[in-house]
């Protein structure tokens, strides 16, 4: 999925400590790691499932009414259900307001996601070859207007998704996995008839073009819900999704403000997963960091139930931590920042290799507002820690993750007689702390031997620039991804699989990478069993770095959220690494 | 034009039987000002800022502190910070410590003094030139206004008017990522550009008030005996321009340019805070600007700049008033 | 007279005519595209997506057809293509590509806040900088008048943003001594809309008071030289009744001046006033709508109120200046 806007390398970021860093105070647990984030599980955000959990929940101690105020600098992305693919959207929406075939339930006693069902009366049947799913829809579950959700409004949910042009940001396993899912273009322009997904009463069946074991974790998406055929209008539909869950729409203002109230048609008794305790919710997107920071700093008045999603800055992280540890929620979050070298352009593997030397990685992250052990941690793997099967591997020998030797760096240059070697990266200069750590990077290449020319542009402008294949100006990437499930196919695919410049662009191929040995190693691993593919994973990892090497790892991240002391049940959804919406009550 | 300040001054001279000369309204202000306790102290604060602006690069490379970080001798963030972008050394956690007397900036850990007196230099810099060629525009413009009648004046006072229309900031702003889009490739260009800019919109904005001013004086000038004189006399309009008209303006525009400068600083600043700062170079309104959000933990990082801003634009402004009084023949000492 | 007010009624609404013809020229001629942040608001854009909503917006055809549209726009309803087609009833300024809102009801939902926030501020920075003006004047010299003089001066030197932000820092956030700003309408709930607005009125009036009092105490000490009051006392006029009906009239006319260009501007919306203290007024609106991603039809609105205010203030003040001061009627 995508990292939250703006985009990732810069953002008023701030994160946890490591203790190893030495200095005094440092919040430390016995393991001389930063409390709370666990490096080592960052990713792990269980492979848990349960087919056989149902609703109602219950909360021991919790107490029904308030309303809770959130905060975010950032506005949010579409929230179509379609469309919905960052972090903030897909969590709002399933947490809150638009049910799907499966959803993820926060186990508390692990603080893992466990994959329970949602419409859905389990987690689905396939059959042998994971080439045919079947899923039956649950009775008893309306909309926000009292209209029963039947199976036919699933099935034209699933139809939307494939719907590329209209839903040009949403994820595209649909058309990946599905049936003719390269040929059928959803609903709008290829109409209704559509052979992979069937309806006979109560089930669905889904049928695969090829092996989709992974389809409960897709089915979790709200792009594979119910929408009302209709009154599905895109432009005015992401304004308003119809809600199948315990929150409905009142009123959105994109980028300025989302109030979401009790939808009354929700039955507890369906829903193995959510609860609807608060009365509202207030979305308030123009507030900035500092004073969101500060308003849960006082903890005074309607800051107390006042809560965030955005990382405390890292100015006031050490206040939070010393001070009102009970109200600083960290945990981890599934991501890979990067940088790609243009595959096409830098292609001299040792000059992609003499860059990984130089960069610094530290004092980037120290100057973008990171912070060692929490937002920043280092690492050479694509995947991150605790993803299944992942074991750790250098494709650079002797280079400790996260050092920077800009001799090696020149000696590699030398080798390959490229010293001098232009890097054009872009950075966003209307933003303070990319521009710090730009000029770091800049410092650090010119020492090891390149010629380090940052192109500038605008945070509105970013992602167009970065995304446009034809950009001259730059031959360098930097890039994010955050797993959409704990599988190396929500990885691979999307990361290195070649894609069609002409017809799709970089989608989020950001490397520009293209082997067809990879396409066709990731083709074959898809197919495996289930219970081989996380080790295929892992391998086909380490073969990319080790054989081509297309791309570094500038560190994973974890998130450090705040809340007032109203708010109970803040927990991180780490698969996602945002609040555990799902289990907010406002104390009374 | 003539005073009882200068009677005065004839008189006393007179008693002593040496030969008088008239003195220009100049030569008295100036006079004046030497003994005004306030315009000494302000003016010597103005002179010192400039000065320390001007050997920024001498006393930041003798003190060995630096102000950013591109350059090559200066640490290396990590060699200077905590793990959350704090300084390691001095404030806020730490003890005071010579080598860094205000302390260093999170993130990147360049030395505040050394960044303070490169931003005071980018201020003055960027407001002197601005204030420069408004100060020219305005008095040209005015001047022309003033003297010429009829279509020209009335032209003059329209395009006038729809500057005064047009907001700012919104100028201001339109015109950054349209510079940033052209020079993009370019970091020093970008920067030069940057300046540029940002001198264009204050100079473009500018000059409307001087030149009304102007305009507005000329406009009861020109009736004065002396330059119907001149006029009859059939001396050329240059001549009436420049060699009757100018000098009597000589005190207008003094005051206007002590009363300019310190608020194209503030201009500065402000447009900083709104976004639109130079990012090539250090500024005191990029600083303040970073300094906001640990301003609890670490108020010296915000204080200094702020303060620094505050005494220019107040030792500019004192100055000025006491320019103007220094000028004015009304007001007593 | 008449022949004068027609005249600057002609001239201001050419300023108003050339300024909306100098934001289109800045944003069809310019480097940047309209089109840009709507085909960015759809998600990832390709070139034919942006070829595409040019066509639709109609940025393919002249400058001048674009413009004359938007003229047509202010009389009858338009029809806009961005993606989706919307109506937009006359008088139309567009529609807004952040939103998709009619651009004319925004502003009208906007301006309650701007025009709380301009009231508030002018009315005690007129009443406070005329009063401190009037009593630095009685007590000249004292040092009553020293300190007001020298607070004033004090004040006016520090840039007004720094004021703002550090009024907000310290008063709000560190000493908790000002409840949170922000705008809640006065219909909504007449204390909510004091409390929040309190500080952003006594910031705007006490750095805009300065002016004014320099001005009332320059002024009324000019005309308490003159030998007319002179002769006044003398008289046995009641000191006071100097100082108001002679004193203070004669420097009316130069604060009306000063004031009519001031209010106009406050009323076109402060950016700064409303970013710091978080007011959801014509000012932030503006300030977002210049930040990339451009929003070609808000700032092209607000542009126009800003010019459209100012020019009347202008036009208000020539007048008021012409009906007060006989000498500026016969040049």
């Amino acid at each position: 999925m995508r990292f939250r806007r703006p985009v990732i390398a810069v953002t008023a970021v701030g994160m946890l400590a490591l203790a190893a860093c030495g200095g005094s105070g440092e919040p430390a647990d016995d393991n001389g790691r930063a409390k709370g984030v666990d490096a080592e599980k960052l990713a792990d955000t269980g492979t848990g499932m349960d087919a056989e959990r149902e609703g109602p929940v219950k909360i021991d101690g919790a107490t029904e009414g308030g309303t809770v105020t959130v905060l975010s600098y950032a506005g949010l992305n579409s929230m179509d259900p379609t469309e919905a693919y960052y972090q903030s959207t897909l969590s709002i929406l399933s947490g809150l307001v638009t049910r799907s075939l499966t959803q993820f339930a926060y186990d508390e006693e692990s603080g893992e996601m466990t994959l329970v069902p949602d419409l859905a009366t389990d987690l689905g049947t396939p059959n042998e070859d994971y080439t045919e799913w079947e899923f039956t829809i649950r009775d008893g579950v309306k909309w926000e207007n009292g209209d029963e959700v039947t199976a036919e409004d699933v099935r034209y949910g699933i139809l939307r998704s494939f719907d590329r042009a209209s839903f040009l940001e949403g994820a595209n396993y649909s058309n990946a996995y599905f049936l003719d899912g390269d040929e059928y273009k959803g609903p709008y322009k290829s109409g209704k008839d559509y052979a992979g997904v069937e309806v006979d009463g109560d089930t669905l069946t889904l049928k695969m073009a090829r092996p989709f074991p992974d389809m409960p974790y897709w089915g979790s998406f709200p792009a594979m819900g119910p929408i009302p055929e209709g009154e599905d209008e895109p432009e005015e539909y992401r304004l308003h999704p119809w809600s199948t869950g315990p929150y409905m729409f009142e009123d959105y203002n994109p980028e300025k403000s989302l109030t979401l109230v009790r939808n009354p048609h929700w039955d507890p008794n369906t829903d193995p997963s959510r609860t609807q305790y608060p009365e509202q919710y207030v979305f308030d997107f123009q507030t900035d960091s500092t004073k969101i920071d500060q308003i849960l700093l006082k903890d005074q008045g309607e800051a107390q139930t006042t809560m965030t999603y955005d990382n405390v800055l890292a100015a006031n992280f050490r206040t939070f931590q010393d001070e009102h540890a009970d109200r600083l929620v960290l945990g981890g979050s599934p991501l890979t920042t990067y940088w790609a070298p243009d595959y096409r352009k830098v292609t001299d593997k040792r000059v992609r290799q003499a860059l990984a030397w130089a960069y610094p990685y530290r004092d980037a992250a120290l100057a973008a507002g990171y912070v060692e052990g929490v937002t920043r941690i280092w690492g050479t793997n694509l995947l991150p820690p605790g993803m299944p099967g992942r074991t750790e591997y250098n494709p650079l020998p002797g280079h400790e993750p996260g050092s920077t030797d800009t001799a090696k760096a020149r000696e590699l240059l030398e080798e390959a007689d490229a010293v001098g070697y232009e890097i054009k990266w872009l950075f966003q200069n209307d933003d303070p702390n990319t521009v710090k750590a730009t000029d770091i990077v800049v410092r650090s290449l010119e020492e090891a031997g390149f010629e380090a020319s940052p192109v500038a542009t605008t945070i509105a402008n970013f992602s167009t620039d970065r995304e446009d294949p034809d950009n001259d100006d730059i031959n360098v990437r930097s890039g994010g991804w955050l797993s959409d499930w704990p599988s190396g196919g929500s990885w691979f695919p999307p990361v290195f699989q070649s894609t069609d410049l002409e017809e799709e662009g970089l989608g989020s191929n950001y490397a520009v990478f293209s082997e067809p040995e990879v396409d066709q190693r990731i083709e074959e691993i898809s197919m495996l069993p289930i219970e081989e593919q996380p080790a295929a994973w892992n391998e086909l990892d380490e073969f990319i770095a080790t054989e081509y090497f297309p791309l570094f790892v500038l560190g994973y991240g974890g998130v450090a959220m705040a809340h007032g002391s109203k708010i109970e049940g803040f927990e991180v959804d780490t698969a996602a690494g945002m609040p555990t919406w799902k289990g907010i009550w406002v104390e009374q | 034009m003539s005073t009882t300040a200068d009677l005065e001054g004839l008189a006393s001279r007179d008693a002593v039987g040496q030969v008088i000369a008239g003195r220009s309204p100049t030569r008295i202000a100036l006079r004046r000002l030497r003994s005004d306790k306030v315009a000494v102290v302000s003016s010597g604060t103005v002179l010192l800022l400039v000065v320390l602006a001007l050997l920024a690069p001498l006393i930041t490379s003798v003190l060995g502190i630096h102000a950013t970080t591109t350059d090559p001798d200066a640490p290396l963030p990590s060699e200077v910070l905590s793990y959350d972008g704090f300084p390691a050394v001095g404030p806020p956690y730490y003890p005071f410590t010579w080598e860094h007397p205000l302390g260093l900036a999170p993130q990147t850990g360049v030395d505040n003094l050394a960044r303070l007196l490169y931003g005071l230099r980018t201020s003055l810099a960027v407001a002197t030139a601005a204030t420069v060629l408004s100060t020219l525009i305005g008095v040209s413009v005015g001047l022309v206004a003033g003297f010429a009648r009829g279509w020209l004046d009335r032209l003059i006072s329209f395009c006038i008017d729809l500057f005064l229309s047009f907001p700012f900031i919104l100028g201001a702003l339109a015109l950054a990522p349209i510079v940033v889009s052209r020079f993009s490739t370019d970091l020093e260009a970008l920067a030069r550009a940057q300046v540029l800019a940002l001198v264009a919109v204050l100079v473009v904005f500018g000059w409307m008030g001087l030149a009304r001013l102007i305009r507005g004086q000329v406009f009861s000038l020109r009736e004065r005996e002396f330059v119907q004189a001149a006029h009859v006399l059939g001396l050329p309009t240059r001549h009436i321009l420049f060699k009757e008209l100018l000098p009597n303006l000589v005190a207008p525009i003094v005051v206007a340019v002590s009363l300019t400068l310190p608020a194209y600083v503030a201009a500065e600043a402000g447009l900083s805070y709104l976004g639109i700062g130079l990012t090539g170079v250090p500024s005191l309104g990029q600083t303040i600007n970073d300094a906001v959000p640990s301003f609890e933990k670490y108020p010296l990082y915000l204080w200094a700049p702020v303060v620094t801003v505050m005494v220019l634009v107040l030792a500019l402004n004192l100055l000025g008033d006491a320019v103007r009084d220094a000028f004015d023949p009304r007001t007593r000492r | 007279m008449a022949g004068f007010i027609v005249r600057r009624l002609l001239s201001s609404f050419l300023v108003v005519v050339l300024t909306s013809m100098f934001v289109f020229a800045l944003f069809f001629l310019g480097p940047s595209n309209p089109a840009g942040p709507v085909c960015e608001a759809q998600g990832r854009c390709t070139a034919e997506r942006l070829e595409l909503i040019e066509q639709q917006m109609g940025l393919d055809e002249s400058v001048v057809t674009q413009y004359g549209a938007f003229v047509g726009g202010l009389f009858r309803d338009r029809t806009i293509t961005m993606g989706s087609e919307y109506t937009c009833e006359a008088p139309c300024l567009g529609i807004s590509y952040g939103t998709r809102g009619e651009v004319r009801k925004e502003l009208m939902e906007k301006y309650p806040a701007t025009l709380s926030v301009a009231l508030g501020g002018a009315a005690i920075y007129v009443v406070l900088g005329v009063t401190l003006g009037v009593l630095a004047a009685r007590r000249r010299g004292t040092a009553t008048d020293r300190l007001l003089v020298g607070g004033s001066l004090v004040v006016s030197s520090i840039p007004y943003y720094l004021f703002a932000l550090l009024a907000w820092i310290l008063l709000t956030l560190q000493w908790d001594l000002f409840p949170a700003t922000g705008y809640t309408p006065l219909t909504e709930s007449p204390s909510a809309w004091a409390a929040g607005l309190l500080l952003p009125w006594l910031v705007l009036g006490i750095t805009g008071s300065t002016q004014y009092a320099r001005f009332t105490r320059g002024s009324m000490v000019d005309t308490l030289g003159e030998d007319y009051i002179r002769t006044a006392t003398a008289k046995g006029v009641r000191s006071s009744r100097v100082l108001f009906r002679h004193g203070l009239r004669a420097a009316i006319v130069p604060i009306v001046t000063i004031f009519g260009l001031d209010f106009a501007t406050l009323l076109a919306g402060t950016v700064f006033t409303e970013q710091i203290f978080d007011i959801d007024g014509i000012g932030s609106w503006a300030l977002d709508a210049v930040k990339a991603p451009q929003d070609f039809p808000v700032i092209l609105a607000t542009v126009l109120v800003s010019a459209v205010l100012i020019v009347v203030a202008n036009l208000v003040v020539d007048v008021v200046y012409g009906l007060l001061d006989p000498r500026v009627r016969v040049s």
